[in-house]
């Protein structure tokens, strides 16, 4: 019983060593590698995509303190001065005064 | 062209050297890598992903052990952890084993008791403590010499004895009951 069990497990080691890995295994793997090397040519380094950020978040504070730093001086009266009816005669304009 | 020299022109970016090297050992990578998970596509998709491996880390390969014990290592640990990843899908691919195998002259009953016969060994391999599925597999599906195994274990040659003979008692154990 004993040497049976050893035959059977040395007869399925024996069929499992026959398998043979596809012939093109080698090209399958160095097209991975390659392809990985690629990958890492076109990757953006960290410190471009960082430099990249703050200059983007610095012209935007920058807009928003140029925005701030505006001061409105028109004042009250000149706002009322821009209602132009008080300068202007309209009853220039009035046909039958002048018909 | 010795390993020394191949890994020598490797490391001056020497791509063809790679793949000589690859051809040199894939098909001892592989036969024990199927030592482990007992399916040719596994074994392939586990033998490029170990290639790969190796190619990334040729760096961190001192020469301090030979190359071939070092690779022997990168296999038996990237096997373990792919076993461990896809305990799940090998449950279901031993049973496809055992319905769907094609028939040849034996009678199907026949059939099915050998793939049923196969299958409880795999399993009983399969279940054997990390250790002594490791010694069991270099020793049975490669045939390495228990001295080699024992540098690829980092271990004496004594325990590589030992985990042997007790991998061999579990397996009569399990495949007895």
């Amino acid at each position: 019983m004993k040497m049976k069990t050893e035959q059977y497990i040395d007869n399925l080691i024996r069929r499992e060593k026959q398998m043979e890995p596809n012939p093109f295994l080698s090209t399958r793997v160095m097209a991975t590698i390659e392809k990985s090397q690629q990958q890492e040519v076109r990757k953006v380094p960290v410190w471009q995509a960082v430099v990249l950020a703050a200059s983007i978040a610095a012209v935007a504070f920058l807009g928003v303190t140029i925005g701030n730093s505006y001061v409105d001086n028109a004042s009250p009266e000149m706002v009322m001065n821009i209602n132009d009816s008080q300068i202007e005669n309209l009853g220039y304009y009035n046909f039958a005064d002048y018909e | 062209m010795s390993d020394e020299q191949l890994i020598h022109e490797i490391l001056s970016g020497d791509n063809s050297a790679f793949k000589a090297l690859m051809e040199k050992y894939q098909l001892q990578v592989f036969r024990t890598v199927v030592g482990f998970v007992h399916s040719k596509e596994d074994a392939e998709d586990v033998t490029q992903d170990i290639f790969v491996k190796v190619y990334q880390s040729f760096t961190s390969f001192k020469g301090e052990s030979e190359f071939s014990t070092w690779l022997y290592r990168i296999t038996v640990n990237m096997s373990i952890n792919f076993i461990n990843r896809n305990r799940k899908n090998r449950l279901l691919q031993s049973l496809e084993d055992i319905f769907h195998k094609p028939s040849g002259e034996k009678t199907p009953m026949e059939h099915l008791e050998d793939s049923e016969r196969d299958h409880r060994i795999r399993k009983a391999i399969d279940s054997l403590p990390e250790k002594q599925r490791m010694a069991f597999i270099l020793s049975k599906y490669e045939e390495l010499p228990q001295k080699t195994i024992a540098s690829v274990m980092n271990t004496s040659e004594g325990a590589v004895e030992q985990l042997l003979q007790r991998a061999k008692n579990n397996l009569q154990k399990k495949l007895t009951t």
